[in-house]
């Protein structure tokens, strides 16, 4: 998966957040949403590059040019359109460059003005307000990886939905990870394929449903009436080990009965977090 | 290898010298024999780096003068990376045509800072420069890209003919401020007197002044003003004898 890391200002955390939720918004998976973002920290003024409270950001998409037209798409519609707020990049280190910000600056119908400070390159876009700042490009990581999970299976819907919250708080903020999903957390987890509808990509985990229990090959234990998948994004495979570690452990709680993963026959990608060896 | 090479003037000057071409990039590769044998001019005649400065050190992209250099024309003159520091004062032409990487002046600079060779049409492409004290008259005059600090004051026609590239003067500005600029910003903490060939378009708080302030501050260690980083300015577009996309912003 190709990364990026987005750092939004504001003159205010609310509106670095308000950018950045709408930045991230319908961004949970790269199956029909085209990537998955999600907000990784919030950052102190000390660690942004305009010294104001900020947000940084992580992106996923498949490939390169999808990357650079998603956050092309989405900062012109979110931070652009955003009072007060600026986009910076987040990896300024990354040999390989997404020309993102520099599709933005004919918004500004050749009224735009280019600074370049310390070497990188800025577009000072008039807007009704005043000006727009935003960084050019943005570093490409080449080696993301997208779709770390694990599945906390519950005796009840209750106890399934505490312990995914637990792991969620445990791994928010971690950097370099992200969870895509709402609120951290799955309630579909999926399947490759579909039995019954040629042409699906993906349909229901049925073996992990548990109404459907006598109806399919299940996987539940008899006890476990809920099960809740975490999906985490990282920009290295040991980011989200780390992170799946943390989750796992605060998981662990009353009224779980097991934690496993989805491993799709261990051909969805090429990276495999086997939980025991997270654990060890 | 060392940390940076250093040169330190032997005894004052009772004449102008010029170490154009005399760059830390140039200086990255040689050994201090070497950079003791590079030509330069002392009042009008070759010498060599030599007679007038001990150097110590070598193969170092960093270069740091001692003594008083305020005869000394044409510091960082053509460079295109590294960092050259002057302890003091420097003559004219600091940073002439330069294209890349820092230089920072510890005390005043003289006049033509970043500016072009007589009669071209470009100034400094690149880099940035950073004078503590203050600058004489045509600083960061035709500049095309970069950035040029003043802590303290300049002489007239600072930002003459600006191409695009910025211009900040902590202090005052002397007269006939970026005239002709067609492109470029001229950011003023102190007194300026504004051409009335810039027209008035608003006072805000530029995102990239606040940007700019915390590179500075973070990257360069200088003492920012909060109300210069936070502050409100008067942006007038200039200059109208030209295509008039430059700026003068006024700290309000």
């Amino acid at each position: 998966m190709r990364a990026a890391r987005v750092i939004i200002t504001g003159r205010t955390e609310k509106w670095a957040l308000a950018a950045a939720t709408k930045l991230t918004g319908f961004a949970t998976s790269v199956i029909a949403c085209k990537c998955e973002a999600a907000i990784e920290q919030q950052l102190g003024p000390d660690e942004t590059p305009d010294a104001r409270p900020g947000v940084s950001v992580l992106f996923f998409a498949m490939d390169s040019d999808g990357l650079a037209k998603r956050l092309t798409e989405r900062i012109g519609q979110t931070v652009l359109t955003c009072p007060t707020a600026s986009c910076f990049d987040g990896l300024p280190g990354a040999v390989d460059r997404l020309n993102a910000g520099r599709a933005l600056r004919v918004f500004g119908d050749r009224l735009q003005i280019s600074k370049v400070v310390d070497g990188l390159r800025y577009w000072r876009v008039p807007v009704m307000e005043g000006e727009c700042l935003l960084q050019e490009s943005f570093g490409l990581h080449k080696k993301g990886v997208a779709g770390g999970n694990f599945l906390i299976l519950a005796e009840s819907d209750e106890s399934a939905l505490s312990a995914a919250e637990a792991a969620v708080q445990a791994i928010d903020g971690t950097p370099g990870v992200i969870l895509p999903f709402p609120g951290g957390v799955v309630r579909s987890g999926s399947k490759v394929g579909a039995r019954g509808y040629k042409g699906m990509i993906a349909s229901t985990n049925d073996a992990y449903c548990p109404t459907v229990r006598p109806l399919t090959e299940t996987a539940l234990p008899d006890d476990v009436n809920a099960v809740l998948e975490i999906v985490l994004d990282g920009l290295s495979a040991e980011a989200i080990s780390g992170a799946m570690r943390a989750g796992i452990d605060a998981a662990c709680r009353p009224g779980v009965r097991a934690i496993s993963a989805g491993n799709y026959g261990g051909k969805l990608g090429p990276y495999h977090f086997h939980l025991r060896a997270v654990m060890a | 290898m060392s940390d940076a090479v250093v040169l330190t003037l032997r005894a004052p000057l009772d004449q102008r010298a010029d170490v154009e071409g005399l760059t830390p990039d140039r200086c990255a590769s040689l050994t201090d024999r070497q950079i003791a044998e590079l030509p330069i001019t002392v009042g009008g005649r070759q010498a060599a780096v030599g007679d007038l400065f001990d150097v110590r050190g070598g193969s170092a992209a960093r270069l740091e003068f001692e003594g008083d250099l305020s005869r000394v024309d044409g510091l960082g003159a053509g460079m295109i990376s590294g960092e050259l520091v002057v302890h003091g004062d420097a003559g004219d032409n600091v940073g002439l045509t330069m294209a890349g990487g820092i230089v920072r002046i510890q005390g005043n600079a003289g006049h033509r800072l970043g500016g072009p060779t007589p009669g071209a049409s470009r100034g400094m492409t690149g880099g940035e420069i950073l004078v503590d004290g203050n600058a004489g008259d045509d600083a960061a005059a035709r500049v095309r890209r970069g950035l040029v600090v003043i802590g303290g004051s300049t002489g007239a026609s600072a930002g003459r003919a600006m191409i695009a590239g910025t211009l900040v003067v902590f202090g005052n500005v002397g007269d006939h401020p970026a005239e002709g600029n067609k492109r470029g910003s001229l950011i003023a903490a102190g007194d300026i007197r504004v051409p009335a060939s810039y027209r008035y378009a608003c006072t805000y708080e530029p995102p990239f002044v606040r940007l700019l302030m915390t590179h500075l501050l973070r990257r360069h260690g200088l003492a920012i003003d909060p109300r210069v980083r936070d502050g409100h300015y008067k942006r007038y577009c200039g200059d109208a004898g030209g295509p008039g996309k430059g700026e003068i912003l006024v700290l309000d």
